[in-house]
């Protein structure tokens, strides 16, 4: 009889060091996610891409990591809670430097609105100034045509910037700005060579 | 007979706690393995696949190649939840080669797309961009509609979006702008071109008139001017050959023929200085008065008020001159020919009552133009 509850104590004793030894990291697992769930909704992928990409790509390789722990007879978690802690400190770093680039591209594109801004009304006041007989001329609709151009950019560019999207916004802004630089100077070409003062 | 039951008990422990090491390197020989390096080398892959941009350049393959990954891992995990010598991992390590093989292509055409597009964008902005300057060449001073005009500016607004966006390596959002940029451009630019070809349905009837004039020219060994209109030139032969060549500023509308008085249009024939106005006797330094309107320009005026696309009301033009006080850079008289002071001085010298004055839409062919 003890022979046989000596056999029996042998066998749950080989069932548990057979069945497992560590436990998935379940908690940090979440964690990990939630940490890139916020590097994500931090826009990281719009102002750090590859920043992001390599942080997700590290959560990928710890993810693979614990499943062929899981295949194991002993299993050893405690690397891969190491690493995704790791990964939690990294994505929060990537959330803070897509926030960081965020606000320098905002910043970027509140110089440039008030830059052009700047432009545009110096053009406004020097296109009144070109030449008499320029109404109805060719060049005039060309400038006008232009102008209206510009300004609907800036007008887009502004509405891009209000909903947040600071990237889309800084390229619409960078062309009008290069647009109405040259419109500025094509004016006062002209002036200059009417010799007219501005 | 107790010792003997006790070292019967110590002998199975003994031979249990052998057997358990035994039992568990057994089972390690023949629990099946998972496809760990292939499940990496899988994962690796696409994450190069990731750096070549696949996701945005080989979209459709990065993700059959993300979804054949996914699938290996989830199989993987599945299989783990099984008794440990039931587990198959056949179907991970078939998801898992394939999800390589995927991204390995994905990563191969993205690099090749990325590469075509951007040399396809460059092209294009280079084409755009000498388009741009044909359009400004060609047209700059022709009077186009406001809104072939209007779609120009935004034709290169957005060529300009363009390049920002390809400095930036933003391929796919650069090559929508250029798309959108050439649909305006390249449209516009039919249409202003269009435009001109109607123009330009008289340059046969202006060649003769370059031709005539300038052999008179050489016949008489005289003077004769010759006004393109086009090129905004004014043409001084001697003798049938070239002897100065003057930039002029016209009326603002100066496309087609001069029709009515007030038109603001430099008027298209053949015609003789009739009065010359030294200083003091014109505002605009010195003057030619040309005989416009001559016999065929009556003529024509009393077949449009006759058909009736002139007004009865209407009144022909007169007083057309080439005159001095130009050089402003734009188009500004009222139908006149305007030259510096210094050019109409000069001209004014070599003229006289009688000298042939051909003004004429061009002196070149649409096709040199647009060449």
């Amino acid at each position: 009889m003890k022979n046989k509850v000596l056999m029996g104590l042998a066998a749950i004793a080989m069932v548990a060091v057979l069945s497992s030894c560590g436990k998935k990291p379940q908690a940090e697992i979440d964690a990990a996610n939630a940490a890139i769930e916020a590097a994500k909704t931090a826009e990281s992928a719009v102002y750090v891409p590859a920043e992001f990409a390599a942080v997700q790509d590290s959560l990928n390789a710890v993810m693979a990591d614990i499943t062929a722990q899981e295949s194991k007879l002993f299993k050893k978690f405690g690397p891969c809670k190491e690493k995704l802690t790791g990964i939690v400190t990294l994505a929060n770093q990537v959330a803070a430097n897509a926030a960081t680039k965020k606000e320098e591209v905002k910043a970027e594109v509140t110089t440039l609105l008030t830059d052009i801004k700047t432009v545009t009304e110096e053009n406004a006041k020097l296109i009144p100034k070109l030449p008499r007989g320029k109404e109805g001329a060719a060049v005039i609709e060309q400038i006008k045509a232009d102008v209206a151009t510009v300004d609907a950019a800036v007008v887009e560019a502004q509405g891009l910037f209000d909903k947040g999207t600071y990237m889309d916004s800084l390229n619409k802004i960078k062309a009008a700005k290069e647009k109405a630089d040259g419109l500025n100077a094509e004016v006062k070409e002209v002036l200059t060579k009417a010799r007219i003062k501005f | 007979m107790r010792i003997k039951k006790v070292w019967k008990r110590i002998i199975v422990i003994a031979l249990i706690l052998m057997l358990i090491p035994v039992l568990i390197i057994l089972l390690e020989r023949i629990t099946p393995k998972p496809p760990e390096s292939e499940v990496e080398y899988a994962r690796l892959v696409l994450s190069q696949a990731a750096s070549s941009n696949a996701a945005t350049y080989s979209r459709k393959l990065y993700s059959e190649a993300r979804a054949l990954y996914d699938s290996a891992m989830f199989h993987w995990q599945k299989e783990n939840r099984r008794f440990i010598l039931l587990r198959n991992y056949e179907k991970v390590a078939s998801f898992a080669e394939l999800s390589a093989r995927k991204a390995e292509q994905a990563a191969k055409v993205s690099r090749n797309n990325a590469t075509d597009l951007n040399l396809r964008i460059r092209q294009k902005i280079d084409t755009l961009n000498n388009l741009v300057n044909q359009i400004n060449n060609i047209f700059t001073a022709y009077p186009l509609s406001p809104e072939i005009w209007s779609r120009i500016s935004k034709g290169k607004m957005l060529l300009k979006e363009s390049e920002v966006a390809y400095k930036k390596g933003q391929f796919v959002q650069a090559n929508k702008k250029i798309t959108d940029s050439e649909v305006l451009l390249t449209d516009s630019f039919e249409k202003a071109t269009s435009h001109l070809k109607q123009y330009f349905n008289s340059f046969r009837i202006w060649k003769g008139w370059v031709d005539k004039a300038i052999k008179e020219s050489r016949q008489n060994q005289s003077y004769t001017i010759i006004i393109d209109k086009y090129s905004r030139k004014c043409l001084v032969y001697f003798g049938g050959v070239k002897k100065y060549e003057y930039n002029v500023e016209l009326g603002k509308n100066w496309v087609g023929d001069k029709r009515v008085r007030g038109d603001k249009a430099t008027p298209e024939g053949m015609y003789r200085i009739i009065k010359k106005f030294g200083n003091n006797k014109t505002k605009y330094h010195k003057a030619l008065l040309i005989d416009y309107p001559n016999e065929a320009d009556k003529e024509e005026f009393r077949q449009a008020i006759k058909k009736g696309t002139l007004p009865r009301s209407a009144k022909i033009g007169n007083l057309i001159e080439i005159h001095g006080d130009g050089g402003r850079g734009v188009d500004w008289t009222e139908g006149c020919i305007a030259l510096t002071n210094s050019e109409i001085d000069a001209v004014f010298k070599i003229a006289n009552e009688g000298t042939p004055v051909t003004i004429v839409g061009s002196t070149v062919t649409l096709d040199q133009i647009l060449d």
